[in-house]
């Protein structure tokens, strides 16, 4: 069965003549594809010196994507971690430190300092535009490892779609049918229309997504991931005044309520809980973009977005107990950007000011508004002296009434050395701002022994006071090293190249270096007279993350491109690498005995795969039938430091690698009506224990109907 | 680095079976044992207050006993002399006590060393031998990182760090050199994804060898 299934789409491919018309896809083509993200101005993916990648909303629906995470998951360098939902490591950098942004205005809501990606749906994502590489010098805090902004559709032409998506898996018996106490189920519908009146476009899209929840140990009722409604709702609205002057509104709207119900065992006593997790996503960004000449353009952004997570728990085994867990953040920007456009030169203008607010139940006063102001400009100079090359120097500054004011330059070099031959250069600065939570946390996990976790602001205030009433046991050396957080810095450098070799084939090649400073580490401060810990944040690390990516893309006939990528990722502290240099680490032999540590045995920072590999294979037959297969391969990562030196080396506990094998295929019938079919993760691949969120085969299936479309 | 091909030596042991004391409640004299290989003895699974139960707080709790163990004459200690010279070390839960004021009549020391245990040929010439002064401090430091074992708060397990001796002067004033090898039964750490259940009945089982220099002088 397996067998049957893997090779499906190249039976599908065989089935079709040779046929040796002329190629439609030309790399040049591709490579004058729009991207925003890179400069913030448009520009075609050929002039742009950084690298970028786009993955458009073909790929979206080709892969049955409905969750931005199924898609990012396919591409050659992302992965996607699972703590605090599914985050995106790029360049081996934490979730942390990438920028993610809907049409240019950043979410917010982070937890533990990942964005879940699966709050955002892909339904009416026109594209993905994936910067890689310190961006700060254009979007500030955050932007260190990249950016990835995601472009919803702006059409208003006359339409209505709707689409539904069903799928099921069962983690136990990968082919059973959707029946039986361990099967899961996910239902995820679409709505999208847009219409004109006279000069006013409006368009709206819903999408409502329903997963029953997924229980991997057999036998168990346990789910590990519970039952999930998430709904989003678009509204956007265009109005051009006059051919130079339109004023956009885009309004969006999530709600996702996760059915709680899970036991606790701690320490043999088991617990019971019920209740639910509620959040809200809400943001209103309206631009007045006006034309004063054709040299000169402006653009007015507004943004205000609200976040609110709450979570409320019952205990079955302790009468009229409960739990609220509560966060609330707002965030506000006005920012104007002008563009200058001469014949060897454009210049980009831009500053802003925003305010950001977060209440929280983990801080010491649900009341009080913690605020943070940023007040920033930035300036771009692209220059192109000639028809060959394109200089782009900027920066941007930005004056944080929390923090140490931050400045991001940025100098990024294109080279065109012949019609075949494209090389890019950049060298940038990336900061992010230390956070809320790294800030005013003040917390106790009760349930989980009583440790407790204060942010830097009140530590020192609080560690003292618990010491004076006799509930600190010590407090260890990093206690006398807590002062106020620094944002951390990056420097990264990208260079690489594109090689069109023909029509049908191309190579990009891109090696990164990124070298970070004042790392933030969460670190045990003090212990209490009961044993639990005491954590706070010290900047402390400094830690380097380089490798290379390599990309081809191949079309061997007019209706069959294959793609493959490849990284190869380094990382490491700092002060560990140094250290084992200097042979100052041990680690130990098979019978327990210590030894020093080669260099070659440190491999660095845990959670992240030496080798990712990707390739897909898509066959398509003019515009009624497609079949695809991707193949996603994430080699071992360290998840444990089973030697005890303190950090990671070959002796420690590792995740193995594994493969990701998805598959879909489509047929549309009389232009407006198309059919689905998938299957994610073929060989039903789990990993309970280090990747528990990730679900067995998954087989759907998928409708969609145009109702309406003027094309 | 030079592959260490001790495992595959036969090993001339000396089983030492203990007698279980009345009041230690926790031991298992089955488990716990000692083998010789040359100037290397090798204990095994030696009980150190494993868990009975849990205090009121949530924290796994010990009945609160030591395990008693003379380094000279490879010897499980009974609780009854305890307040005797014929222990060199103690342990309970991470604490390893010396004979000395705090614990005992003896002439106990103690301090961590940071290298191998072989490469640690003799007590170095200005060394500095610590004693407890319980329940307040230790000669061989207690704490996460500090002495010997490095504690991960995600995994809530405990590891012995690796490249840390602890050398020792025995309650008679003779010197060892200790290296703890693991903290849990059957000396093998369960794994990270292990049960909580596993994780806290498995602890506090010490595997630790150690060279006893029976002349006096500090070579080993």
């Amino acid at each position: 069965m397996y067998r049957t299934a893997a090779l499906f789409v190249f039976l599908l491919t065989a089935l079709d003549s040779f046929s040796q018309a002329d190629t439609t896809f030309n790399a040049d083509r591709t490579l004058d594809e729009i991207v925003v993200t890179a400069t913030r101005t448009e520009r075609k993916l050929g002039n742009v010196a950084v690298p970028v990648r786009i993955i458009n909303n073909k790929t979206i629906q080709q892969a049955g994507s409905v969750r931005l995470k199924d898609i990012l998951q396919e591409q050659a360098g992302l992965y996607i971690t699972n703590s605090f939902g599914a985050g995106v490591q790029m360049q081996g950098l934490n979730p942390d430190y990438t920028l993610i942004m809907i049409d240019g205005e950043p979410l917010v809501g982070r937890t533990g300092g990942v964005l879940d990606l699966n709050r955002i749906s892909v339904g009416n994502i026109r594209k993905v535009e994936i910067v890689k590489g310190p961006s700060s010098s254009l979007y500030g805090s955050e932007a260190l490892a990249g950016v990835i902004n995601i472009i919803t559709d702006k059409t208003y032409r006359e339409k209505l779609n709707a689409g539904v998506r069903y799928g099921f898996g069962n983690p136990d018996n990968g082919w059973a049918l959707p029946v039986g106490n361990n099967t899961f189920k996910n239902t995820d519908i679409n709505l999208q229309g847009s219409t004109r009146f006279n000069k006013l476009g409006i368009q709206f899209f819903s999408n409502a997504n329903y997963l029953d929840g997924i229980s991997f140990r057999p036998f168990s009722k346990d789910k590990v991931a519970q039952p999930i409604w998430r709904l989003t709702n678009q509204v956007q609205f265009s109005y051009p005044f006059t051919v130079n002057t339109k004023l956009t509104l885009a309004v969006r709207h999530t709600y996702d309520h996760i059915k709680q119900e899970f036991a606790v065992s701690n320490n043999g006593t088991i617990t019971n809980s019920y209740g639910r997790e509620a959040n809200r996503d809400l943001n209103i960004n309206p631009v007045l973009i006006h034309q004063f000449s054709n040299k000169v353009r402006s653009s007015l952004r507004l943004y205000a977005t609200s976040y609110n997570g709450s979570q409320k728990l019952k205990f079955k085994e302790i009468p009229d107990s409960s739990y609220t867990d509560e966060f609330r953040q707002q965030f506000y920007r006005a920012e104007n950007q002008a563009d200058f456009d001469w014949d060897k030169m454009t210049v980009t203008v831009g500053g802003g000011y925003t305010a950001d607010q977060v209440r929280s139940t983990r801080y010491d006063d649900f009341s009080s508004k913690k605020t943070n102001t940023v007040l920033y400009g930035f300036v771009q100079h692209e220059w192109r002296p000639g028809t060959k090359t394109t200089i782009i120097t900027g920066f941007r500054y930005d004056d944080n009434k929390l923090f140490a004011a931050a400045f991001s330059p940025k100098l990024a070099v294109r080279y065109k050395a012949s019609n075949k031959i494209l090389l890019n250069a950049s060298v940038g600065r990336g900061f992010k701002a230390p956070d809320f939570r790294q800030l005013y946390l003040n917390f106790t996990n009760n349930a989980a022994g009583g440790y407790s976790v204060f942010g830097t602001i009140d530590a020192v205030k609080i560690i003292t006071e618990l010491q004076r009433i006799g509930q600190v046991a010590e407090v260890s050396d990093d206690f006398y090293r807590l002062k106020e957080l620094k944002p951390e810095f990056s420097t990264g450098i990208n260079v690489g190249g594109t090689f069109l070799y023909s029509e049908a084939l191309s190579f990009n090649l891109n090696l990164f270096r990124n070298d970070i400073d004042q790392l933030i580490d969460v670190r045990q401060v003090a212990t209490k007279s009961n044993g639990a810990q005491i954590y706070s944040y010290i900047n402390v690390n400094k830690a380097f993350t380089e490798g290379g990516e390599v990309e081809v893309n191949w079309k061997p006939i007019k209706q069959v491109s294959v793609s493959a990528g490849y990284q190869l990722l380094k990382t490491a502290d700092k002060e560990e690498l140094q250290h084992v240099k200097e042979g100052k680490e041990y680690t130990r032999d098979g019978n327990g005995s210590s030894r020093i540590m080669n260099k070659s045995e440190y491999i660095g920072l845990p959670g992240r795969s030496k080798h990712m590999a990707n390739l897909k294979i898509t066959y398509e037959s003019g515009k009624k039938f497609f079949a695809t297969t991707r193949i996603m391969y994430r080699s071992k990562w360290a998840v444990s430091d089973r030697d005890g030196n303190g950090l990671y080396n070959t002796n420690d506990e590792f995740a193995s690698g594994f493969p990701l094998v998805n598959i879909s295929a489509g047929k549309t019938f009389k232009n407006h009506i198309s059919l689905q079919a998938g299957m994610d993760n073929v060989f039903n691949y789990q990993d309970t224990d280090n990747l528990p969120t990730f679900q067995g085969r998954m087989i759907y299936a998928a409708f969609k109907v145009d109702l309406l479309n003027s094309k | 680095m030079k592959k260490n091909i001790i495992g595959a030596l036969l090993i001339s042991a000396t089983i030492v079976s203990c007698t279980k004391d009345k009041t230690e409640q926790n031991v298992d004299p089955g488990a716990f044992s000692v083998s010789i290989n040359g100037k290397i003895a090798t204990v095994n699974n030696l009980p150190a207050d494993t868990i009975i139960g849990f205090a009121p707080s949530g924290q796994p709790v010990g009945a609160g006993v030591y395990s008693f163990f003379s380094l000279e004459t490879n010897k499980w200690i009974p609780n009854s002399d305890s307040a005797t010279s014929k222990w060199d070390l103690a342990f309970s839960g991470t604490i390893i006590r010396v004979n000395n004021t705090t614990g005992g009549p003896g002439n106990g020391g103690a301090f961590v060393y940071v290298g191998t245990f072989d490469g640690l040929t003799s007590v170095p010439q200005d060394s500095v031998f610590r004693i407890d002064n319980h329940p307040t401090s230790y000669a061989i430091t207690k704490g996460s990182g500090k002495g010997w074992y490095n504690y991960d708060g995600a995994t809530n397990l405990l590891t012995p760090i690796p490249g840390r001796v602890l050398v020792i002067r025995t309650a008679s004033g003779k010197y060892a050199k200790v290296e703890i090898l693991n903290y849990y039964r059957g000396g093998v750490t369960p794994l990270a994804s292990a049960s909580d259940e596993i994780k806290i009945s498995e602890q506090r089982y010490y595997t630790f060898r150690y060279t006893y220099q029976s002349n006096g002088t500090t070579a080993f």
